[in-house]
This record gives C-alpha cells, sequence and structure tokens, in this order.
C-alpha cells in the first residue's frame, strides 16, 4: 500500500471504522513517516476544535414540543384521509354501471361541498397575512394575543434582519343571537375544523338549539360535509338531525343515500332511510340508477328494519 | 411485557396511532437531534421532524419492511433535511444545481468574509464557536449531511450510506472532502491554536 493509501485511511482510523488489520498497517506505517504522523496530529486537532462547539442539544422541552406538534398534525391528517376516503367511496359506489347516470348530481353536490369547506376552512383568527409588515406593526402584545407557529423564512440576520410569519391568535368572548349570521359564521367554521369533536358537537347543538329563521346554504353544505366525513359518529348524527330540518332538495337527498349505502354506524342509516320514508314518493323522485342502489341494499344491508323500509319504499316504484 | 417493533409497526400499518407514536418515539429524538445540528434552528428543526414523521405516518402502509424500518425513517429524514437546504438556497436565489455539481469545487463560493478573524485581533471563545459553525454551514448539503451524521450523531460509514442511499465509498469521499474544506475555512484560528 503506498503514502497516499494510508493517509487516507488516517479519518477513517479517527472515526474507529478501521479493521483491526487496517488500523495495525496504519500504525506500522505511522512509525515510518513522519508526514503522515503530522496529518494524524492535525486531523485529530482539527476534529477536537470542530467538537468543542457541537453546542446544540436536545432537550426534554423542544423534544415534547416537537412531539406534541406532531400530535396536532396527526389529527388534521387523519381528518384530511378521512373526508377523501369518505368522498372517494361516495363516487366510487356511483361511478359503477348502474349508477353512472346519478354521477352528474352528484359531481354538483360534490363541488359545493369542496367550495363550502374551502370557504370555511380558512382561520379566521390570523391577523399577520402574507403581506409583510414592518416589526413596528407589532404592537399588540398586551392585548392577549398568543403568537403561535413561527414559521422563519429569513432566520439568519446577515443584513440584520430577519424575516418570519406566525400566527397572532386573540381570544374573543361572543354573546350574540344563535340566528346571527356572524354567530352562525363562526360555528359553521367550528363544526367543520374544531380538533375536539364535543366542541364540533356543541357547535352543531348550539345552531339547532333555536327554529332557524332562514335557511344558509352554506350552513346546509357543511352539515352535508359532516354527515359524509366527520370521523366522529355522535357528531355526525347530530349533523344529519339538524339536516333533517333544512328544506329538502337533492343535495340532501343525495347525502341520506350516502349515508344509507356508506355509513358504519347502523343507527345513522336507520335516520337516513327513516327521512327518505317519510317523503312522498314525488318528493322523493328516485332516478333508476338511485332504485337500483336501494335494490342492492334491501340485498345486502345487516338490518332487517333498514331492509323492510328499503322494500316499502320500493314497492312504490315497481 | 415489551412489545417487538414488528408488532408495533403491524399495528401502526392497521391504524391504530398509540402503536405509531411508540415505534418512533424509539427513534424520535434521533430525528430531531440529527435536524437540530443540521440546520441548527430549533423551530426549523422541529418542522423537519414534522415533516419526517407525518410522511413515515403516511407511507407506514406501503413499508414492506424489506429494510429496517429505522434506516427507513432515517433515510427519510436525510431526504427531508437535504429538501430543506435546497429550497432554503433557491430563497437565496443560488442555484442548487450548481451547487451539487460542483460538489468538490464549490468551496470558496460561500466565503465567510464577515466572521473571518482579523490575524492581529484576539480570537475568543464565542468568536470561535461563530467562525466554527459558519465554516460547518458552508459545507455542501451532502458533506455537511455526512459530517453531521458522523461526527456529531455517531453513525456507521455504512449507516450513512444506507441513510443517503449511495455507496460507502461515497461517504468517505463526502468525509475526506468536508475535512479538507473545513481546513482551508479554519486555516487562521487553527494554525493559531494549533
Amino acid at each position: 500500500m503506498n503514502h497516499n493509501e494510508f493517509k487516507k485511511r488516517i479519518l477513517i482510523s479517527l472515526f474507529g471504522e478501521l479493521s483491526k488489520y487496517e488500523q495495525a498497517e496504519l500504525e506500522e506505517h505511522l512509525q515510518s513517516c513522519e508526514e503522515c504522523r503530522q496529518e494524524l496530529e492535525q486531523q485529530t486537532h482539527l476534529l477536537s476544535l470542530v467538537s468543542k462547539y457541537k453546542s446544540l442539544e436536545i432537550d426534554e422541552k423542544l423534544l415534547q414540543d416537537a412531539r406534541s406538534q406532531l400530535r396536532g398534525a396527526i389529527r388534521a391528517e387523519k381528518q384530511r384521509s378521512h373526508l377523501l376516503d369518505n368522498l372517494a367511496q361516495f363516487f366510487s359506489g356511483l361511478v359503477t354501471a348502474p349508477y353512472r347516470a346519478a354521477l352528474s348530481g352528484v359531481a354538483v353536490l360534490a363541488i359545493g361541498l369542496f367550495l363550502g369547506y374551502l370557504f370555511f376552512h380558512s382561520p379566521q383568527v390570523t391577523l399577520i397575512n402574507d403581506n409583510v409588515r414592518p416589526a413596528s406593526d407589532i404592537n399588540f402584545y398586551e392585548n392577549d394575543v398568543k403568537i403561535k407557529n413561527i414559521r422563519f423564512i429569513d432566520p439568519v440576520a446577515s443584513d440584520g434582519e430577519i424575516e418570519f410569519t406566525f400566527d397572532a391568535v386573540k381570544p374573543l368572548h361572543i354573546k350574540g343571537n344563535v340566528n346571527d349570521s356572524k354567530v352562525q359564521r363562526i360555528l359553521t367554521y367550528a363544526m367543520l375544523n374544531e380538533q375536539n369533536p364535543g366542541a364540533r358537537l356543541n357547535s352543531i347543538n348550539a345552531m339547532d338549539s333555536e327554529a332557524p329563521q332562514k335557511f344558509d346554504k352554506d350552513i346546509k353544505d357543511a352539515l352535508i360535509t359532516v354527515v359524509v366525513s366527520d370521523e366522529n359518529p355522535g357528531v355526525r348524527r347530530e349533523a344529519l338531525k339538524f339536516l333533517n330540518k333544512f328544506p329538502y332538495d337533492d343535495d340532501i337527498k343525495q347525502a341520506y343515500i350516502h349515508v344509507l349505502t356508506a355509513d358504519t354506524v347502523t343507527g345513522l342509516r336507520i335516520e337516513a332511510i327513516n327521512a327518505l320514508s317519510n317523503l312522498t314518493k314525488k318528493a322523493l323522485d328516485l332516478k333508476q340508477s338511485e332504485v337500483d342502489l336501494f335494490k342492492q341494499k334491501l340485498e345486502t344491508d345487516k338490518n332487517s328494519y333498514i331492509r323492510y323500509k328499503t322494500k316499502t319504499i320500493l314497492q312504490n316504484y315497481n | 411485557m415489551e412489545v417487538s417493533e414488528y408488532e408495533l409497526i403491524k399495528a401502526a400499518k392497521s391504524g391504530n396511532d398509540s402503536a405509531f407514536e411508540e415505534l418512533i418515539y424509539h427513534y424520535d429524538k434521533s430525528v430531531l437531534a440529527i435536524a437540530l445540528n443540521f440546520v441548527r434552528d430549533r423551530d426549523t428543526a422541529k418542522d423537519i421532524y414534522q415533516d419526517v414523521l407525518i410522511r413515515v405516518y403516511r407511507g407506514l402502509k406501503n413499508f414492506e419492511m424489506r429494510s429496517e424500518f429505522s434506516t427507513w425513517l432515517f433515510r427519510i429524514t436525510t431526504n427531508v433535511c437535504l429538501t430543506y437546504k435546497s429550497r432554503q438556497k433557491k430563497r437565496e436565489f443560488i442555484s442548487l444545481d450548481e451547487r451539487f455539481e460542483t460538489e468538490d469545487e464549490d468551496f470558496g463560493k460561500f466565503e465567510i468574509m464577515d466572521s473571518e478573524p482579523d490575524p492581529g485581533e484576539t480570537v475568543d471563545s464565542s468568536d470561535m464557536g461563530e467562525i466554527i459553525r459558519n465554516a460547518v454551514d458552508s459545507l455542501s448539503v451532502k458533506q455537511r449531511m455526512t459530517f453531521v451524521l458522523k461526527h456529531y450523531e455517531g453513525y456507521k460509514i455504512r449507516e450513512i450510506a444506507e441513510m443517503l442511499n449511495c455507496k460507502e465509498g461515497t461517504v468517505k469521499k463526502y468525509l475526506f472532502d468536508a475535512i479538507r474544506n473545513l481546513r482551508k475555512k479554519l486555516e487562521l484560528i487553527y494554525q493559531t491554536a494549533y
């Protein structure tokens, strides 16, 4: 082995990754090579110098903060994938051969749901937006504003300035009529986005507690989104009950049919079939593709009550 | 009784979040440590940590256990770190391609002009720390990742090669180049102190 190859081995030796044989060969070479001995000393010194300034250690707070944020991110991820799965399931059931005719109506519903979701999904509490503001604007420390989710765009003050975004969250205490459109807007946002199912449930119940003065389309779309996609059966049930009070239309019919055909909770399927049974034939107005769907349900649902009610509905279409 | 990693992976793959947490809590401190020593910013390290573990969460259903879970996890970690640096460099209007293609020649493009000590001045320990940190920061992304994993985190060359999906010889080359560049960067304080 030549001198240059031994020289390359020095670093690997310092990292403790030479075999015993390779290490012995290197040590033998070092005894006779002044240049390699110097190289060894210099590399040893360099690594020791660099080691002195490994100042960033993981402390418990950093780890716990990171884990806590991860839990929130996983919850959001589950909500997102639950929504997508439900919509995919909803559509896959309708795209099969007998139900293609219903697809156009469903597509309109889906677009409505999606727009409703997007509309209400934007956080209402963010004070700092994408427009860059000067630091002199920051004057809200006295007003209970909590700073969350700081993200650095330019953390290095190489030119004396740094750049970052954050959410400035301020607690608000609201008292108002449940039919007030601004109150309803907040409750609708909560029913779609609150991570705590209890808060989602309370938002729906709060809106359902008074007879609505008018039936808002955005609330209806949000309720349909909850019925179709919320992971919590209790929240879905309350949304379905509230939806029953809205004037019946094709969007609501599609939501009932979705629950009847895709929801795993028997109680919810019973709510849906009851709602559909209460409609007159004219109001129900089943298309042939939907009749086929009901026939399939008649054969496959595990619950005898649902099969009986389905059969009753289908008698009008024979 | 302690559940085996295999059982945890199986449970996590079937959607058991508690199993997922237990599984990743064996390794997540290392993920955070790699990120922190690579980016040297606590908030950014937390962002990388979250990005890595959400990717693991999403990808677990497709993980076929052909490799060690830890190898897969750390490969994602290094990828996210490297991608993060690439994005950051793009924001600084420096061509990433140029940086990768000139892996060996890029030394000198990122001189730490403001940090280099005047030979006539005494360098105190905080200055020296800053200079050393800047010198490590100025390595090309792959040299730096390899150096951080080897020198700061103590992984074996074989393990780093698995994480970076390259040959052991390539890892050694990155290490040699990193040391050569650090020596050049730190020449002044290095010679003074030596």
